[in-house]
């Protein structure tokens, strides 16, 4: 006759439960607006507007999943045997995967941001070809050209033009 | 080309997300995005906000380096192997899927390349074949004259306002190299650079006005309100 779950028997039942919800929705507020914002693909305004505050949040939402995780860990580790122990730590894993993803900008590791743009002379440029393009700015009788090439790489090329601060965007 | 300024603080970009394959990037101070084509934030704390344009030209590294001898180039970043595009990525880029919905009748595949002018709440594209084949362009955008030049390479092209004097001009062509043009009513000789070289208007400039190369698809989700110059 089966017994009815004892007291311990339940709330572990219950913050496994609950460690499992945690994992799941830490990993969707990664996930979601990874998906909603990813290339080849048509965004909506109402897509974008969600891929905005998730993007904005997770990296607060997922540090405080990641420490109720640990807390729950911590009361589920108590009295728990080596395999649930084994599991409870695997669960952990997930957690921190998402914390660290929540602050990982994954355009800036397929685009690598240009750190400091430095520049030679035209005369010295034999980089590039004549037949080139290149994006031009003068300001204040200062001049100077971006190949088209490397900004659309780096797409944001940041410079200060005779005073004037811009970002050269392709 | 944005002024990188809001509220007189400079700002610095990052690279954030794409939104129908125009990117979208957010400033360090308040995580705003911004989005690349219209330089509007679309999102967060500076939504509604607009970066000044600052005028730029797309011409061939030739024709900037004849107008500017002096000027400095942006090297190329060496901290990667492959930081910058291969020099035939826009053929590669054309092949590249178009996500945004096509519309019946539309006169212009979605990756032909035009180029794109807003003037008096008006925006009209230029298909870049029409200018090759036609420059010097004259028309009008939201009721000011303009004038289209494409650059003796066929890929550098710029915009002007035509009128001079509250007069508008009309421009030929003047046949050889290099690219001059003359105005049919005082005959005066015009540069590439829209200044007048010789005649009796020596020394008048035409007003800038911005032309943004770009894909048809991508113009058109950004203006949609566009009209098309049609080659007559």
């Amino acid at each position: 006759m089966p017994t009815a779950p004892s007291p311990s028997r339940s709330r572990r039942r219950w913050a496994g439960f609950a460690l499992f919800l945690l994992i799941l929705a830490a990993l969707a507020l990664v996930a979601v607006p990874a998906f909603l914002i990813r290339p080849f693909s048509p965004q909506t305004p109402g897509g974008l507007a969600v891929a905005f505050a998730l993007r904005r949040w997770a990296p607060l939402a997922t540090v405080l999943a990641l420490i109720a995780g640990l807390a729950l860990a911590v009361s589920l580790w108590r009295g728990g045997r080596w395999w649930s122990r084994a599991l409870v730590v695997l669960a952990l894993i997930p957690l921190a995967g998402a914390a660290w993803l929540a602050r990982f900008n994954i355009f800036e590791r397929m685009f690598a941001p240009l750190g400091d743009s430095r520049f030679l002379p035209a005369a010295e440029a034999n980089w590039v070809a004549d037949g080139d393009m290149v994006l031009a700015v003068e300001r204040n009788g200062e001049a100077a050209a971006y190949p088209v090439r490397q900004v659309a790489y780096h797409h944001i090329v940041q410079d200060v033009v005779g005073g004037v601060p811009v970002a050269v965007t392709y | 080309m944005w002024r990188a300024e809001v509220d007189g603080r400079r700002q610095r970009f990052h690279l954030t997300g794409i939104n129908n394959q125009n990117f979208l990037m957010h400033d360090e101070e308040t995580g705003s995005w911004w989005q690349q084509a219209s330089g509007e934030a679309v999102f967060g704390p500076r939504k509604g906000w607009r970066l000044d344009l600052v005028p730029y030209d797309e011409i061939s590294f030739a024709a900037w380096k004849r107008e500017h001898p002096n000027g400095r180039v942006l090297r190329p970043d060496d901290s990667g192997p492959a930081h910058q595009f291969s020099r035939d990525w826009e053929a590669e880029t054309a092949k590249e899927p178009v996500v945004t919905p096509a519309r019946t009748g539309d006169p212009l595949r979605p990756r032909d390349v035009v180029v794109g002018v807003r003037l008096g709440g008006a925006a009209r594209a230029y298909p870049m074949e029409a200018l090759q084949r036609q420059s010097p362009v004259q028309d009008a955008v939201g009721g000011v004259p303009v004038l289209l030049i494409a650059g003796e390479d066929g890929r550098s092209v710029r915009a002007f306002e035509r009128t001079v004097d509250g007069r508008p001009l009309s421009f030929f062509a003047r046949p050889g190299a290099p690219l001059r043009l003359v105005d049919a009513e005082t005959g005066s000789e015009w540069s590439f650079a829209g200044e007048a070289t010789a005649g009796t208007l020596k020394g008048k400039k035409l007003a800038w006005v911005q032309a943004l190369k770009d894909y048809w698809f991508d113009w058109r989700t950004y203006n949609p309100a566009t009209s098309i110059y049609a080659l007559r």
